[in-house]
């Protein structure tokens, strides 16, 4: 049934769906709208679970663990500081292989504080072990979210949903919430693999001495590599079921660019506009939206990216003394490639500065005319002074 | 993958879940020193002249089982009734508890224990040594002639004794006053002397003659007859007065005189305290004259005077008599007063002199001395220091042709019923040496036998039983742990009020019930014996204290030698000592 | 017959402290030799029984657990990180409740640097709840885990590797049983290793009293940092009571005293067996004594009088 849905709540309607059991989170804008949400539906029993709340993101986090551990469906949601706040818990819920799904809406670091657009946050959180997924809208936010309790319990890995700040959470758009029945076709009651019992009493996150410690390790890097597979698969029931099919990345007029700009978020909407105006106008140009982050698809980035000739890579985020991290990540996935064409690196709407159309057009042109990039990532629309 | 299939079983999950048992880990290879249970000495046992496992026997009433601790006590006595009324019981004295709070009141617990002995008619099961064809004669039917026959007997030799009065006991029978020791308790007692086999043949007084026959027919002799003549006071007068032993003698055969007159005791022992108590209940108004010393070093039992004082026997101290007369029917008794000088005595004690010329006198109807008694026949004393005796701390033993044993108040230095049962054990087993090894081996064996550094024996340890294994450092104040005690009031069985005692010759102490009993055995530390209170159990962080059965044991595979167990055991029941 | 009416009870008044038989922790844990935290385990679990889940933050018992692939309780364990065992403990409650197993307590078991320090937080955000489970502080009073650290458990007058030579610890220990009170939470107390029995009974009454948080306080001897005799570590927890240092009490909702036992040894009865307070002098000692006798007497205040007052 189609609603005109604020992007948080697509949120909220995906975890009532999914018949979320414990949640547990700590308020941080611009995730508010959606605990209060899923507060409420606690509350008049739309949903049978239990919502904590705690007294930080760390205990949110935590509590999380706690309630996965017991094998039951958890969720939590944060944002920025909140999500830096619960840094070694993230490592600890991968490590521990449980099928947490969180709701990551993407916000600048503070100070200053800023609440606004900037996918720093998530980016820095991107060894702790999460498969991370970037949407575009509120449909895609619902759809990845249902989505993300099938690969997580499927994989035994933790699974990050990432939205922009306020362009997404708080935007409204129409969106088709799924009946409860079809959900449930999807996605089945949660069979946990590990649960805590005193029938048949277990010690968990046990001292790993060098001997266990490395093939633990591996052991989540091999189901890391496992994840492409099985999220086809996923999508593949999910278009059964629902129609609608994302893929772990999009492309838009890929096959014959000369140039192709990589794009992630709200932003690939902007892009879109922008890419098919410069179509019309015989501009040789693509984009490719990137939504799995984690793990990296570097299959995929070297089929389509390894034979255009430049690549423009668009990131609302910085690792400092390095570069963007996207620029980074694509420039990696390229290297041992036969084909590595350039990467032109740019930085450009942090801390909730807008992407315009105009942004984006100059970063093509900006490609287009260089022979090659000036630095490793050249920021874009900073006003001088 | 199908829908319902939501995990793929492809995917390994290897995190740090466990749950093999830490118990592979076998810690016990940490340890430096190791516990175990090594039980020690009690110090009432070692003050019990008859060596009694006093802390045993308590622990083994606390848990009811009556039948074990009356056997622990037959053991080493066979005199507990007797005992729990007449015994001046070192023990409390010893008792660690004393310096806590009360000692704990071992006499009357053993005679709780005797009582019920007797009124249950326990089928008691004593391991006995076979009959070894050895025969032994014994002198005298007192406690020392009796313990001699007795433990005799359960070596296995066969015994008759020799008893000059019409009834056997001695001072049990013929000294010790009904209100202290009733003659059913006494017949009782000697009654299961004799289902162990020996024989009393009453009514044969020892002359020289007997005892040249009957030295032809035993293997062995004891002479115990004890001290049947009383001292002399050596005064002018002292015809008029009657003697204590031959008083308290009629008095059992029931020729006794009740009166409401006036009566003088001269004497300062065991016996004056008796026949002044037995006179107040007769009607006599007592008096009782110390001639020796002060009232405080009195050698009688420090009860006793406290029981005469309280029947209102009047003593008077520091004053000597001097004579008596006769004056119209009446009796004047004239005493010197006494002081103590600056001078010692060989023992130490302050010597009295005469203080002035006074005299008082005493007008009474009766005067009976009691100063003490002696051996009544110049050969009933041991023999002097020749190389052929061997003179032990409670008896002699020479040899000759047969064996000669001397035992019981004719060689004890405290005159006590407890020291004639040692006297009798220590006789038994020191003939029992000599037959088996030899004289040579008499002392080290005994020595072996000795409970804590003696001077008593256990015979349990003689015959080998399991006491033998126990350590023989007496445990003191200091290793006890008082953290687990809380001070507690010592049971106290409630006399028989004063004035209702003063016409009857009954008991005055009743016997503990079965719930004072119990009361007062918890009050024992136990000190040095393992009384299953699972203090190592409980706290030790190993859990390598484990239960086999009744007993505790060590867990060495885990154990790593902390030492709380042995700091926490309340008792001193266990040692750490070094690992190999 | 008089022997005969004994029956096999009698036997049992022989065992002075009455204590459950079953354990459910496994020897071959490599706790050091008299470690207080494992004998507080073994008294908890012996109370708390099979239907139990433990929580560990980082803390001695995060490796006494034992190392994978061992455990060294028969219950299961979660491990957690050291800031959160207040929170974990929140979260595995509501899973269990949302499966509907009212039976299985969940126990938290934090050390005292996961409860006063950095566990503080979740620790009060969870009593603030009124979260359903019962958390247990086994304070050793330092970061003994780590080698002997300060905390702010450890008490005034202590030397640890952190507080070391002249700058032993001038600050007081934190009261938490008085910062739970303060949260009106329906049960805090203290207990002692060197109390079995009291500590058992206070564990059992924990456990029964379902619906909110409960909180116990227990003192832990470490033989090892507090450089003491491994044999005296249930002693000197004793002595700790007997001197008022640590005394035995109860909260009902944070506004009812109950005094379990009132000691009256010196302070120096305590401190002068122990390693870690060798370098105090007489004048120290009488700091110490007016420190622990001030807190009684506020103790004292907020307790009713007993009859036999």
């Amino acid at each position: 049934m189609k609603q005109v849905l604020e992007g948080s709540h697509a949120v909220s309607e995906a975890v009532r769906l999914a018949k979320v059991q414990v949640m547990s989170a700590y308020p941080i804008t611009p995730q508010t709208h959606i605990v209060e949400a899923l507060s409420e539906y606690c509350a008049d029993g739309t949903m049978n679970a239990r919502f904590l709340c705690v007294e930080s993101e760390h205990s949110a986090m935590a509590a999380v663990i706690g309630a996965s551990s017991a094998g039951v469906r958890t969720f939590t949601a944060t944002s920025s500081q909140g999500l830096a706040l619960m840094h070694e818990l993230l490592h600890w819920t991968s490590a521990a292989r449980l099928p947490v799904v969180m709701a990551e809406v993407n916000r600048a670091l503070a100070p200053g504080w800023n609440i606004w657009m900037d996918q720093t946050d998530s980016l820095a959180q991107r060894d702790t072990g999460w498969i991370q997924f970037y949407c575009e809208d509120g449909q895609e936010v619902l759809d990845t979210t249902l989505q993300a309790y099938c690969l997580a319990e499927s994989v035994n890995l933790p699974v990050m949903v990432v939205l922009d700040a306020f362009f997404l959470s708080h935007t409204f758009e129409p969106v088709d919430i799924p009946d409860q029945e079809l959900v449930d076709r999807f996605l089945p009651p949660f069979s946990p693999r590990i649960a805590l019992s005193t029938s048949d009493p277990f010690a968990m996150g046990q001292m790993a001495p060098p001997n266990v410690y490395m093939e633990m390790r591996h052991d989540i890097q091999k189901a890391m590599e496992q994840v492409p597979d099985i999220f086809a698969k996923v999508e593949e029931e999910f278009t059964e079921i629902f129609g609608r099919t994302y893929g772990m990345v999009e492309k838009v007029f890929c096959d014959d660019a000369r140039v192709i700009m990589v794009v992630t978020g709200t932003a690939a909407s902007t892009c879109r506009k922008v890419v098919s105006d410069l179509r019309s106008q015989g501009e040789k140009v693509g984009m490719l939206k990137l939504k799995m982050f984690r793990p990296f698809p570097t299959n995929l980035i070297r089929e389509h990216l390894g034979h255009v000739q430049k690549i423009a890579v668009i990131d609302r985020n910085f690792s400092f003394g390095a570069s963007g991290i996207f620029a980074q990540e694509i420039r990696a996935a390229l290297h041992n490639n036969h084909n590595h064409p350039p990467v032109f690196g740019y930085i450009t709407g942090l801390g909730g500065r807008d992407v315009t159309p105009e942004i984006l057009s100059e970063i093509y042109w900006k490609t287009k005319n260089s022979t090659a990039p000036k630095d490793e990532s050249v920021w874009v629309g900073l006003v001088d002074g | 993958m199908e829908p319902g299939s939501k995990h793929d079983e492809k995917i390994s999950l290897f995190i740090s879940r466990s749950n093999i048992s830490t118990e592979i880990n076998k810690t016990g290879t940490w340890r430096f020193v190791r516990p175990k249970y090594h039980e020690k000495t009690a110090p009432c046992s070692a003050a019990c002249p008859a060596g009694e496992d006093i802390a045993r026997i308590e622990m083994l009433s606390n848990q009811g089982r009556y039948q074990d601790a009356v056997e622990t006590i037959l053991l080493e006595n066979p005199f507990p009734a007797v005992c729990g009324r007449v015994c001046f019981h070192p023990c409390e004295t010893a008792c660690n508890r004393a310096g806590f709070d009360d000692p704990v009141a071992i006499h009357a617990l053993e005679r709780f224990l005797g009582d019920i002995a007797m009124k249950d008619d326990l089928t008691l099961k004593l391991k006995k040594f076979p009959v070894n064809g050895k025969t032994v004669g014994i002198v005298g039917a007192g406690p020392s002639g009796l313990a001699a026959g007795y433990f005799l007997s359960q070596l296995g030799y066969s015994c008759d004794i020799y008893e000059a009065r019409s009834e056997p006991g001695g001072i049990l029978r013929w000294g010790i006053p009904r209100y202290r020791l009733p003659d059913d308790v006494v017949t009782s007692e000697i009654e299961r002397i004799k289902k162990t086999g020996v024989k009393i043949i009453c009514n044969t007084p020892m002359t020289q003659n007997f005892l040249q026959d009957v030295k032809g027919r035993y293997h062995a002799i004891f002479i115990g007859c004890g001290h049947g003549r009383s001292l002399k006071m050596n005064i002018p007068g002292e015809t008029m007065a009657f003697d204590g032993l031959e008083f308290l003698s009629r008095l059992r055969e029931g020729q006794a005189v009740s009166s409401n007159g006036t009566a003088a005791v001269i004497g300062g022992g065991n016996t004056a305290i008796d026949v002044a108590r037995s006179l107040v209940r007769l009607g006599w108004t007592t008096t009782l004259v110390y001639r020796r010393r002060r009232k405080q070093d009195m050698p009688a039992f420090k009860d006793e005077v406290e029981m005469a004082d309280k029947e209102g026997i009047r003593i008077i101290d520091l004053y000597s008599p001097l004579e008596i007369n006769e004056d119209n029917g009446e009796y004047v008794l004239s005493l010197q007063r006494m002081k103590t000088s600056s001078m010692e005595t060989d023992r130490g004690q302050a010597r009295v002199i005469p203080d002035g010329q006074m005299t008082h006198h005493l007008r009474v109807q009766k005067i009976i001395v009691a100063i003490g008694a002696e051996p009544s026949s110049p050969w009933q004393l041991p023999s002097p220091k020749n190389v052929d005796t061997l003179y032990l701390s409670h008896c002699t033993f020479t040899d000759s042709e047969p064996p000669l044993l001397f035992g019981g108040d004719l060689t004890n230095t405290v005159k006590s019923v407890a020291d004639a049962v040692a006297s009798g054990k220590q006789a038994a087993m020191a003939l029992d040496i000599f037959f088996k090894q030899g004289k040579h081996a008499i002392t080290d064996r005994l020595n072996s036998c000795l409970v804590g550094n003696g001077p008593a024996h256990s015979m349990e340890c003689y015959a080998g039983g399991k006491r033998s294994a126990r350590n023989s450092h007496i445990v003191s104040h200091e290793d006890i742990n008082f953290d687990y005690f809380s001070q507690t009031f010592r049971v106290e069985s409630k006399p028989i009020i004063i004035d209702k005692r003063m016409n009857s010759f009954d008991e005055i102490e009743t016997t503990f019930t079965i719930n004072q009993a119990m009361e007062e055995t918890r009050r024992c530390f136990n000190c040095g014996i393992c009384n299953a209170c699972d203090n190592c159990r409980i706290f030790c962080p190993e859990i390598a204290v484990i239960l086999k059965g009744s007993e505790r044991k060590i867990n060495l595979d885990y154990c790593k030698g902390c030492g709380i167990c042995v700091f926490e055991c309340p008792r001193s029941a266990m040692d750490l000592e070094e690992e190999l | 017959m008089i022997a005969d009416k004994i029956k096999l009870e009698m036997i049992k008044t022989m065992t002075r402290l009455n204590i459950p038989d079953t354990d459910y922790m496994y020897s071959g844990h490599v706790g050091c030799p008299g470690c207080g935290a494992t004998i507080a385990m073994r008294f908890a679990l012996k109370a708390m029984g099979e239907k139990t889940m433990v929580v560990i933050p980082a803390c001695c018992w995060g490796v006494i657990a034992g190392p994978y692939p061992q455990s060294s309780l028969k219950v299961p364990i979660l491990q957690t990180a050291f800031a959160t065992a207040g929170a974990t403990a929140s979260g595995l409650r509501a899973a269990l409740d949302m499966k509907g197993d009212s039976e299985t307590t969940v126990m938290a078991w934090a050390g005292d640097g996961g409860t006063f320090d950095i566990g503080i937080q979740a620790l009060s955000g969870a009593a603030e709840r009124n979260e359903d489970f019962v958390y247990v502080c086994y304070d050793n009073e330092a970061y003994m885990n780590t080698g002997v650290q300060r905390s702010s458990a450890t008490p005034f007058g202590t030397r640890t590797t952190t507080t070391p030579g002249k700058g032993w610890k001038k600050s007081r220990k934190k009261n938490i049983v008085e910062i739970l009170a303060a949260h009106r939470i329906p049960y805090a107390a203290t207990a002692s290793i060197a109390y079995p029995e009291d500590m058992i009974q206070k564990f059992d009454k924990a456990r029964r009293m379902k619906g909110g948080t409960r909180f116990l306080h227990v003192f832990a001897t470490c033989p090892t940092g507090w450089r003491i005799p491994s044999e005296m570590s249930v002693k000197i927890a004793r002595l700790a009571v007997q001197s008022n240092v640590f005394p035995l009490y109860e909260v009902k909702d944070g506004v009812d005293y109950t005094i379990n036992i009132k000691g009256n040894r010196p302070v120096t009865d305590y401190l002068k067996v122990q390693g870690r307070f060798k370098h105090l002098t007489d004048e120290d000692f009488e700091q110490i004594q007016n420190m622990v006798n001030e807190d009684w007497d506020l103790l004292l205040r907020k307790t009713p009088p007993s009859p036999k007052d």
